[in-house]
């Protein structure tokens, strides 16, 4: 290798692309950044690319129009299963055919917040009926918060909240509030869920790795985390919710659980989870 | 660079326990990737119902196939299924789908919504082009570009997922983006050349 000083060459289209993605070698990006830095017309190539991966970026996650289930009937493997297993698959068989929502989840009575690195939803669940198969199933469906400004000054009048702290970074914390613990069937409710001390500023909940569920009997409803602001490098996610929109089996009154899961987004696979007691009343 | 979550042990555990039969941990891995899948196969197909299809197909597959799968990383192995699944769907209907061409309800991550309809009218109509843009590029930079800045895949992650080698995974996103830029730019009052800021 030369190691006489020569001026970077001009960098491909893939270098600049993969410069934003910061998806370069160490040399070949100090290399493609010198030469970067003192040529404009490979700048304006580099911020055209990056404002076009921003404008892709920019695009609405959308909810799916329907749930994803997994029937019985189309599970092969149990025809593969090795003796030992037949037991436990005759009871998964007959557990889906009495109807697994009569499985409960025991939801204590506060907020909770529990972290570490294995399950990332307790009891946030939906199981969609079978094909074929009639029951009061609440789907996983995922209703939107209201189109209104969120009011990030109503944080400090929050009555429900819990926070969980990263034991690994306790300056990483996933604060879950809503503004009240009970709602009437046909009320709103505030959420707020932020992501103090996050890896990221995006204000996309995939990106985040949050998801929100109310749940109740081991069946639970989606909610989608929108967000809302990034507040002093805090993503804040949430919104008014309109419950009577949300898919819930009847009796829609009750309580229920509102559980923020939090899989930081730094490649660790840390989890943070928080949950507060939502109670329903009404019809 | 975004941060992969098919490294997370606890997929390793779901899928361990969803190998032997667990539907509930099964269930939550749909619950952690359906919307992410779903938004894949939207911005590869284009309608709604086709995409919603094709992510339910997806998760039944790997619901079945799961007790093949060792030591892969689930997220990428499901995002290859539906991959694979939208490449069928391609060649069903000989076509490169149709893109909404309006918003729904269903929709997450708009961040503040504005008051003012103008705004709102000029952002759905720069969404409407992103997403005409992603449309206009053949299969192959359709999905690099989508599993790169709609899913927020790693290369090497991409690289898993299309079974191709990284150096074509990044041929495939630099060209796609440099033809979505060509296309947005036909519109400079959405997409001004000067407006441009640096993150």
């Amino acid at each position: 290798m030369p190691s006489e000083p020569r001026v970077p060459i001009e960098p491909t289209l893939e270098e600049l692309s993969a410069l934003i993605d910061n998806e370069l070698d160490a040399a070949a990006h100090a290399r493609v950044a010198e030469h970067v830095a003192g040529c404009q017309e490979c700048q304006a190539r580099l911020e055209g690319l990056r404002q076009t991966a921003h404008a892709v970026r920019g695009l609405p996650m959308e909810t799916p129009p329907r749930t994803f289930t997994i029937p019985a009937q189309r599970r092969q493997a149990w025809r593969w299963a090795p003796v030992g297993w037949l037991g436990s698959g005759a009871v998964a068989l007959l557990l889906i055919a009495v109807g697994i929502q009569n499985l409960h989840l025991h939801l204590s009575a506060g907020p909770t917040a529990t972290s570490g690195s294995t399950s990332t939803v307790s009891g946030g669940l939906a199981y969609g009926p079978a094909q074929g198969q009639k029951g009061a199933v609440a789907p996983l469906a995922a209703p939107a918060p209201s189109p209104q400004l969120f009011d990030s000054q109503s944080r400090g009048s929050a009555m429900n909240a819990a926070t969980v702290v990263d034991p690994t970074n306790s300056s990483r914390r996933l604060v879950l509030d809503t503004d009240s613990a009970s709602y009437p069937t046909t009320g709103r409710m505030q959420v707020t869920a932020q992501l103090i001390g996050s890896p990221l500023t995006s204000l996309n909940s995939a990106n985040q790795g949050l998801t929100l569920t109310l749940v109740r009997n081991g069946l639970g409803v989606a909610l989608n985390p929108v967000g809302v602001e990034s507040w002093n490098g805090t993503p804040i996610f949430g919104g008014w919710y309109d419950i009577a929109g949300f898919p819930l089996s009847a009796p829609r009154a009750g309580d229920y659980r509102l559980e923020a899961t939090w899989v930081i987004p730094d490649g660790s696979g840390r989890v943070l989870q928080s949950s507060v007691p939502i109670r329903l009343t009404g019809n | 660079m975004f941060p992969s979550q098919d490294k997370n042990p606890n997929d390793r555990d779901l899928v361990s326990r969803a190998r032997q039969g667990d539907r509930e941990a099964f269930t939550q891995l749909i619950v952690q990737y359906q919307v992410p899948l779903y938004n894949m196969a939207l911005r590869m197909v284009g309608g709604r119902e086709d995409a919603a299809d094709i992510a339910q197909e997806a998760f039944l597959r790997a619901w079945e196939k799961i007790r093949t799968l060792r030591d892969a990383p689930f997220k990428s192995w499901l995002f290859q299924i539906a991959a694979n699944l939208c490449y069928d769907h391609f060649r069903r209907n000989r076509r490169y789908g149709t893109m909404p061409d309006e918003e729904t309800h269903n929709i997450v991550g708009l961040g503040i919504a504005t008051p003012d309809p103008q705004e709102r009218a000029e952002a759905g109509e720069r969404n409407r082009l992103v997403r005409q843009s992603i449309q206009a590029l053949d299969h192959d930079m359709r999905i690099a570009i989508v599993l790169r800045d709609v899913n927020g895949m790693a290369y090497d992650e991409i690289a898993s997922v299309l079974q191709v080698p990284l150096g074509t995974v990044k041929s495939r996103i630099a060209r796609a983006r440099a033809q979505v830029q060509e296309r947005l730019q036909q519109h400079p009052e959405f997409f001004p050349r000067e407006d441009v800021h640096a993150e």
